[in-house]
């Protein structure tokens, strides 16, 4: 008896083996990338920065980065070559520590991925993009974190984490849009109604320091808008909220009175760009992307991470 | 029960060795079935096939596309988010359905006239092939919905384009005759079946024979079969070595081992019967005791007969011992050549043997010694002791 079972478990295992089928789901869709592929993008976007950086040329990063990652490395570059300052190449292993693929049924994909820098004590939280097939991948968003801070755990279903509409505030005190908004809007006026709807956290209070100090200056009208550009990489979180990938516009502007001249300290990314400084009136522009967390429920929406720099500058 | 199971193992069986053969002769020994070279009616730089069209996985495909005066042509097989973003807005024929061998549904659908990039540039393809004149690939399909894009490379287009197909099984062509085998053999299993051999009682392994042997009350051996052997009971299983020259080895039996009650001779005065095994490597054997309804054999039955007569529940078992000591039983007409020297009347009951009894340990011996002038030691009796004065005694000392 015992071997007729066996006889017939082997018929059954060899022709189910392998066996050609029809598949049952024929719903079109992909994951970003697998694992191989994001060993090579990262191989190759480490190539040509580190040769963008020997050169002290942004040019070549404009095949591996883009959007307001590239603005504000291209505007580091920019500094180094006015200061004559020489960038550190990055020759140390690839720490990434997680990967985030998710699962797309059109194009553009992106992917997230958690690269630790030891040297800095930071996490950089990376989104890389492939806008259409026939593109490369792209870096387009790296907002870092100290190294102590956590992520917040990723919603997956399976192997497969959640994308989140940036206008879907389902769930949360508000979508990612509106947060992004809410977020800039607070940075612009402590004053304003959205100022409530957010966490006043380090980066706000470190941003209004920052325009204090310019505020203070005798005879100089100083004024700092930011705006937010459209939101596009949310992630939902196990917690019911998102994660989400900001990009906020920073303009500084400065009008002075005649006889007068504003200058930035030697070295600074401000004297780089105006290394005679503003006599009438000139804007400097920054870039920063930051990293939002929006819990589940009705708590405020906070930044957890951040990275930009000046990106250019006006001088009228 | 089991005939019923011997027809489902033969219905298997046939299915299994029909697809078997089915798929040898479709596929063929290169486990492929081939269709092509079909033409295709285009004069633009992309054929694809629309997202779902390829609905299969785990088969086995090889595309050749050909172009004539050796025009550069580029086959490759990706998933249909890529292929779909990629030749979005190239105008192409797309193929929209399709049935095997060769029966494509196709429509134009307009759009720019150039790819937005050199197809040998991607790195999505899962397998992609270029070449003038030509390029072929294979795959397996995989689980996943993927689109199958024939593209033109350079300034060319892809008129005059002939595509085959190959369709197959990897490994197809053994695995149907796998499949033919197993199912040969399971018509073959359900056979021996439905005619009542025990064919699941024995895993000792195929090279192993099985011999029944009845042993008569005069010693003499009788092969019998395996359903005969069923009557019996099994008194003794012995395992045998045969060499590969089909001699019994001898079997050294281990100096250290207790000895063997269930294989030690016993002295019942009852019929037995023996097996044993013979294989080429190892064999077993088994002694069978008779069980009480069954009727005897001739010999066997004369040989209780003359025994009850000589006492009417008690049976003779003549033993000789030879000049080693070795016992021999023997009829009682051979009994008469020989000389009468004990009886042992055993007692034979159902119940097991008893433990053997601890063997007493030999008394201790005093020996007396007389030592004479000259210091010679002399033995003497217990008697004679009388006659000398005890000097000393000592005991054993180990």
């Amino acid at each position: 008896m015992k071997r007729l079972v066996a006889a017939t478990c082997c018929l059954l295992v060899l022709s189910g083996c392998s066996r050609p089928h029809e598949r049952s789901d024929l719903s079109v869709g992909k994951d970003a990338a697998r694992t191989s592929e994001v060993n090579r993008v990262f191989e190759r976007y480490r190539l040509v920065r580190n040769a963008a950086i020997k050169l002290l040329d942004p040019r070549p990063l404009s095949t591996v980065e883009s959007d307001a990652v590239l603005d504000i490395d291209s505007g580091s570059f920019e500094v180094s070559q006015r200061l004559a300052q020489k960038q550190k190449q990055d020759t140390s292993a690839i720490d990434v520590t997680k990967v985030v693929t998710p699962h797309f049924s059109k194009y553009p994909l992106w992917f997230l991925a958690v690269v630790r820098d030891r040297a800095k004590g930071v996490n950089r939280i990376q989104i890389f993009e492939r806008a259409q097939a026939a593109d490369p991948w792209l870096l387009v968003a790296s907002p870092e974190t100290v190294a102590e801070i956590d992520l917040p755990e990723l919603r997956s279903s399976g192997s497969k984490v959640t994308p989140v509409s940036p206008d879907n505030g389902k769930g949360m005190a508000m979508s990612a849009q509106a947060a992004a908004t809410a977020y800039a809007t607070t940075l612009g006026d402590a004053n304003a109604p959205e100022a409530d709807t957010v966490v006043n956290d380090s980066f706000i209070r470190q941003m209004r320091a920052a325009a204090e100090a310019s505020t203070g200056l005798t005879g100089v009208k100083f004024a700092q808008r930011w705006t937010a550009e459209d939101v596009r990489f949310v992630l939902r979180t196990a917690d019911g909220g998102a994660l989400a990938f900001v990009t906020l516009l920073r303009y500084d502007t400065y009008e002075v009175k005649a006889g007068l001249t504003v200058s930035w300290p030697e070295g600074t990314p401000q004297q780089a760009f105006l290394s005679t400084g503003i006599s009438d009136s000139g804007t400097l522009q920054y870039k920063h992307q930051v990293l939002l967390h929006l819990p589940g429920g009705n708590d405020k929406p906070r930044a957890i991470g951040q990275y930009g720099g000046v990106v250019g500058a006006v001088n009228e | 029960m089991r005939t019923r199971l011997s027809w489902v193992l033969t219905g298997l069986g046939a299915l299994s060795a029909v697809a078997g053969l089915a798929l040898i002769l479709i596929l063929g020994p290169d486990g492929r079935f081939s269709t092509g070279p079909h033409s295709v009616e285009t004069d633009g730089i992309a054929v694809v096939t629309a997202p779902k069209v390829i609905s299969w996985v785990d088969l086995q495909i090889d595309v050749l596309a050909e172009v004539p005066a050796q025009k550069p042509v580029f086959v490759g097989i990706g998933n249909s988010v890529d292929v779909e973003n990629y030749v979005g807005e190239t105008a192409r024929l797309e193929v929209t359905g399709f049935h095997t061998p060769w029966k494509p549904k196709t429509r134009q659908v307009e759009g720019r006239p150039g790819l937005p990039g050199a197809p040998t540039a991607l790195d999505w393809w899962r397998t992609a092939s270029a070449g003038r004149g030509g390029a072929t690939i294979s795959t397996n399909l995989p689980d996943e919905t993927v689109s199958l894009a024939i593209l033109s490379v350079g300034d060319s287009n892809l008129s005059g384009l002939k595509v085959s197909i190959a369709y197959g099984l990897k490994g197809g062509f053994f695995k149907g005759l796998g499949l033919l085998m197993l199912g040969a053999g399971a018509i073959l299993l359900s056979r021996l079946m439905r005619r009542g051999e025990d064919i699941w009682a024995h895993d000792e392994g195929d090279d192993e024979d099985v011999l029944y042997v009845f042993i008569d009350d005069d010693g003499v051996e009788h092969e019998i079969s395996a359903e005969e052997a069923e009557d019996y009971e099994v008194v003794e299983v012995e395992e045998v070595v045969v060499d590969e020259a089909g001699e019994v080895a001898d079997e050294q039996p281990d100096p250290d081992d207790e000895p063997d009650a269930a294989a030690a001779p016993e002295p019942k005065p009852t019929s037995r019967f023996a097996s044993r095994l013979n294989a080429l490597k190892s064999s077993v054997g088994s002694t069978f005791e008779r069980k009480p309804k069954l009727e005897p054999d001739a010999a066997a039955a004369a040989a209780a007969a003359a025994a009850a007569a000589a006492s009417d529940d008690e049976e003779l078992v003549y033993l000789f011992v030879d000049e080693h000591g070795v016992e021999h039983e023997i009829s009682a007409d051979e009994a008469e050549k020989y000389e009468f020297i004990d009886e042992v009347v055993v007692e034979v009951d159902d119940e097991p043997d008893e433990p053997p009894a601890p063997v007493p340990a030999p008394e201790e011996r005093v020996m007396y010694v007389f030592v004479d002038e000259d210091g010679v030691e002399h033995e003497v009796s217990e008697d004679e002791l009388a006659d000398f004065e005890v000097i000393d005694e000592e005991g054993d000392k180990p």
